[in-house]
């Protein structure tokens, strides 16, 4: 049977995509630049120069050192987002003028994060009830720290839409032909967005295992192609181990050259794989379809992250080893937990679980959390002799929905992991999160109903589900419109909000952009020529905030306080030296202005006296 | 593929029921949180009073620690003290204290605050409750009268360097600090230090077995002699092994004579502090590290006399 949502939940969905996305653009002017978002823009621009000479001189565009120019600039993250930002700022704002520069950049990102709601509908109302998939979709997004870094031309949301779209394209794919390729194009876009997805085949491997075991049960034939499968794969890693074995797996990368064994190995594995998927078409179409997803994401995936970044085309082992140790090796931030400044690992093994909680808005935390120890509880007592009125074990597709939920906040909470960054890092667990705070929404709404319905005859018991739901996401968007347009800040009311969090010691902020809240001052206030200190602001994000009208075009940008008429300080426990520093630069320790949301400094602003 | 028809009905019931009872307390508290949060009205009543009652060498501390707003609009010249940790600060140099506390903010620590602050602090009024704010006096039974205080005197002071071959040599001053051979510099000026902005005698050493020693003249009587090393900012947590300890000594310059020593090990954060006997009208400073990278140092000399009266 068709895992299609039908013709209504087709439209909601539709609906929900472009409620978010014009929502998203109608919020974006007050969002800062992040410091990685200006040098996504920077990117963008670099890649739309390329895509220029890629039209006007093809083969000189295509050549190494041409690639290597144009995409060295940022190379610690893949093309394929940056691409889409280019290409929208070249359209709406250099081609058509329709829109300022930053809106045209962050667009792509929007259509992005706007997926998110459209498939948590789609899916769940398809694996829990419409309700369910409507209550994921909605509640998704009312999290302020979701809603803001959907607005971001970064890839932390892009990332988490497509680890949502892979796997809501492998679960479609059991059941529905096609979506197997669907699966493995989508996981090179997901390559092609961030380096999270490399996590991806490891959580969907043990799915894919056990339906083709299960598909192929009875079928001889489907049964031995599946396992010379497994032999090639098998036999392909042992032929690539037993050559680092002989040159050192340092000296195998080094070595590792177009027209060389290694290559060899993964041709031949991967035409054998491709043979065989062939003929296992041929023979059992279900066995087929549990294997053939992860079979496109082994080929295809990877296809898609070398087409469509450049600078991969002509050094591809040399240029994946460095950007793999970039991120394996990445700085530890100072980041504030706790009342204190964690600066290296072990980092606190509950780190991401205290501070998904005391981020979200308790309303979406509650069902989320019921939904992930619902699904747990099942799974783990699905042995379990049953019980008169006990439920079910979890199914394979809340298994998929639950561990997904649990596999980016897992792997973020690995003490040696970088823990900075707010929630970013773990952003790919929650829209699962999210399809499993739905369905608890469901379930309970439906059984209060039917329990006051009991009670109260005339009660509307189908409104009750609704009314819940409507009752549970308003605290979280009134939340998000407070906190709006610096979410970074957001903290929900387990914390005690943003003035709770600042007492429990937890990080105040980060990624500068909440300097938008002062800019208005500094426009005002500031001497005509003024050299400005923005903190933690990068410096193309200084150029940015001109070139959008968001800071006068007469300022100029100080190196320090030592230079500076006004100074800007983004308010970190880990930067309190930088505002002593303005103290002593500008001999006083009085501000004349500032961002204060909820009492909490944010920004403080100094002049020179 | 519907949901299957729950078990436990009532169990489910009772789910929704504190579904529901979830969303109806955190709206209450989205509602409520403005409530406690101080208007413009608030924070003139505050500057009034402080301005009509503070004395010169009066502090204001905030409670919570965080509340910086109130640098806006508390009267310029009186200090303002706030950073984590600050309830338990000595505030020596302010024999009496304000202590301006939003108490109704969520995740306010009364408690721990009173533990930390009140020992030796006695309120010298009722506290006054302007909106949101609570303010109330309190006598500093923590004070000192600080006869001398190495960072306010540098325009008496001198320093040289001395350097493994090269001797004794003088340190040129450039405004108010001195700029040293080798590398090595000295002046007065704000730094961090455990998240404390601390106005101090900033120090760079030389490295190798060299010093800079930095010598006062005139130094008043007093009872005591209270001697404070760090290293600022996030220098102090490094703890590689390219880094070496700072030592600190403090010397009678007439006599020699060491007073009180101070060793900073690479990964201490905060001051480490000696006391020494006070008597000597000369002093002298002597700070070394085999290896300067990052080990500029905050140092703290004052002489402190006991304070009688505080009212």
């Amino acid at each position: 049977m068709s895992r299609a949502p039908d013709r209504t939940d087709r439209r909601i969905a539709l609906g929900l995509f472009l409620g978010s996305f014009a929502l998203l653009w109608a919020t974006e002017a007050a969002v800062g630049f992040v410091r990685d978002e200006s040098v996504y823009f920077a990117a963008g621009e670099q890649v739309v120069r390329w895509l220029r000479l890629l039209v006007q001189m093809p083969g000189r565009a295509m050549s190494d050192s041409v690639t290597t120019q144009a995409f060295d600039f940022n190379h610690e993250h893949p093309l394929g987002m940056k691409l889409l930002f280019g290409l929208s700022w070249q359209l709406f704002h250099q081609g058509l003028g329709w829109l300022r520069p930053a809106t045209a950049f962050r667009l792509p990102a929007f259509a992005v994060a706007a997926t998110i709601p459209a498939v948590l509908h789609a899916w769940g109302a398809v694996l829990f009830g419409r309700r369910a998939g409507l209550f994921a979709a909605l509640c998704f997004l009312a999290v302020p720290r979701h809603f803001f870094h959907a607005h971001l031309a970064c890839f932390d949301m892009p990332v988490a839409a497509l680890w949502l779209l892979v796997v809501y394209a492998f679960w479609r794919a059991e059941t529905d032909p096609g979506w197997w390729l669907w699966t493995g194009l989508l996981f090179g876009a997901a390559l092609a967005t961030k380096h999270n997805a490399l996590f991806l085949p490891l959580v969907l491997l043990p799915f894919a295992l056990v339906r083709a075991v299960r598909a192929s049960a009875g079928k001889p034939a489907a049964r031995a192609l599946l396992e010379q499968l497994g032999l090639v794969l098998v036999g392909g890693a042992a032929l690539l181990g037993i050559l680092a074995l002989l040159l050192t797996p340092a000296g195998l990368l080094r070595g590792w050259e177009l027209l060389s064994p290694p290559t060899a190995v993964i041709v031949l594995v991967a035409a054998a794989l491709c043979l065989l998927g062939v003929r296992l078409h041929a023979r059992d179409g279900a066995t087929f379809r549990a294997v053939a997803p992860l079979l496109a994401m082994a080929l295809v995936g990877p296809a898609v992250l070398y087409v469509v970044w450049p600078w991969l085309w002509y050094h591809p082992v040399d240029r994946f080893r460095a950007y793999l140790e970039f991120h394996a090796t990445h700085v530890h931030y100072a980041w504030m937990y706790l009342g204190r400044v964690l600066r290296e690992p072990p980092f606190p093994v509950f780190y991401v679980l205290v501070v998904t909680a005391l981020t979200l808005p308790v309303s979406v935390l509650a069902p989320m959390g019921t939904g992930l120890l619902s699904v747990g509880v099942r799974a783990v007592t699905a042995g379990l002799p049953r019980l008169p009125g006990r439920s079910s074990g979890a199914s394979a597709s809340e298994l998929l929905v639950g561990i997904n939920a649990l596999a980016s906040i897992v792997l973020i909470s690995l003490p040696d992991v970088p823990h900075f960054g707010g929630v970013k890092h773990w952003l790919p667990s929650m829209p699962f999160l999210a399809l499993l705070a739905g369905s608890q929404v469901q379930l309970a709404g439906d059984a209060l109903g039917a329990w006051l319905a009991r009670r109260r005859p005339g009660l509307p018991a189908a409104a009750v589900t609704p009314a819940l739901g409507a009752l549970l996401l308003l605290p979280a968007a009134t939340l998000t419109a407070h906190v709006h347009p610096y979410g970074t800040s957001a903290y929900g009311e387990l914390a005690g909000g943003v003035p709770g969090a600042a007492s429990l010691g937890m990080q105040r902020q980060y990624w500068s952009n909440n300097v938008t809240g002062v800019l208005g001052w500094i426009n005002l206030h500031a001497p005509r020529g003024a050299r400005v200190w923005l903190h933690e602001v990068h410096g193309l994000s200084f150029r940015d905030y001109q070139q959008n009208g968001m800071l006068r075009a007469d300022l100029r940008p100080a190196g320090g306080p030592g230079d500076a008429d006004v100074a800007a300080v983004q308010y970190h426990q880990e930067f309190r030296e930088q505002e002593v520093a303005v103290w002593q630069a500008f001999g006083t320790t009085r501000p004349v202005a500032g961002l204060y949301i909820d009492e909490t400094p944010q920004v403080v602003v100094y002049r020179r006296p | 593929m519907p949901s299957p028809e729950p078990p436990f009905p009532r169990l489910r019931a009772a789910l929704g029921a504190g579904f529901l009872a979830t969303a109806l307390l955190a709206l209450g508290f989205q509602l409520w949180l403005p409530r406690v949060l101080p208007t413009r009205a608030d924070d003139q009543a505050v500057a009034d009073v402080l301005a009509r009652e503070s004395r010169p060498g009066d502090v204001v501390l905030l409670h919570p620690w965080w509340t910086e707003r109130a640098r806006l609009f508390v009267p310029p010249g009186l200090p303002v003290t706030g950073y984590l940790g600050d309830e338990g600060d000595a505030l020596l140099e302010h024999p009496r204290i304000w202590v301006l506390a939003q108490p109704r903010l969520p995740r306010t620590a009364e408690s721990e605050f009173a533990r930390a602050f009140l020992p030796g602090r006695t309120p010298l009024d009722a506290s006054r409750a302007l909106g949101p704010y609570s303010l109330q006096l309190y006598r500093n039974g923590r004070a000192r009268s600080v006869r001398f205080s190495a960072a306010e005197a540098m325009e008496t002071a001198s320093a040289v360097v001395d350097l493994p071959g090269q001797g004794r040599l003088g340190c040129p001053r450039e405004g108010s600090a001195f700029r040293c051979p080798g590398g090595a510099r000295v002046e007065t000026s704000w730094h961090e230090v455990l998240y404390q902005p601390a106005r101090c005698l900033f120090v760079a050493p030389p490295g190798g077995t060299g010093t800079v020693e930095i010598t006062f003249e005139g130094v008043p009587p007093a009872d005591v002699l209270r001697f404070e090393a760090a290293i600022v900012w996030e220098h102090a947590w490094k703890h590689t092994d390219n880094l070496t300890p700072l030592s600190a000594q403090l010397l009678d310059a007439d006599t020699g004579t060491p007073l009180a020593s101070l060793v900073v090990r690479p990964g201490t954060e905060g001051f480490v502090a000696a006391e020494a006997k006070a008597g000597s009208r000369r002093l002298r400073l002597r700070v070394q590290s085999d290896r300067a990278d990052e080990r500029e140092t905050c140092l703290r000399l004052r002489a402190l006399q006991t304070l009688e009266g505080a009212r």
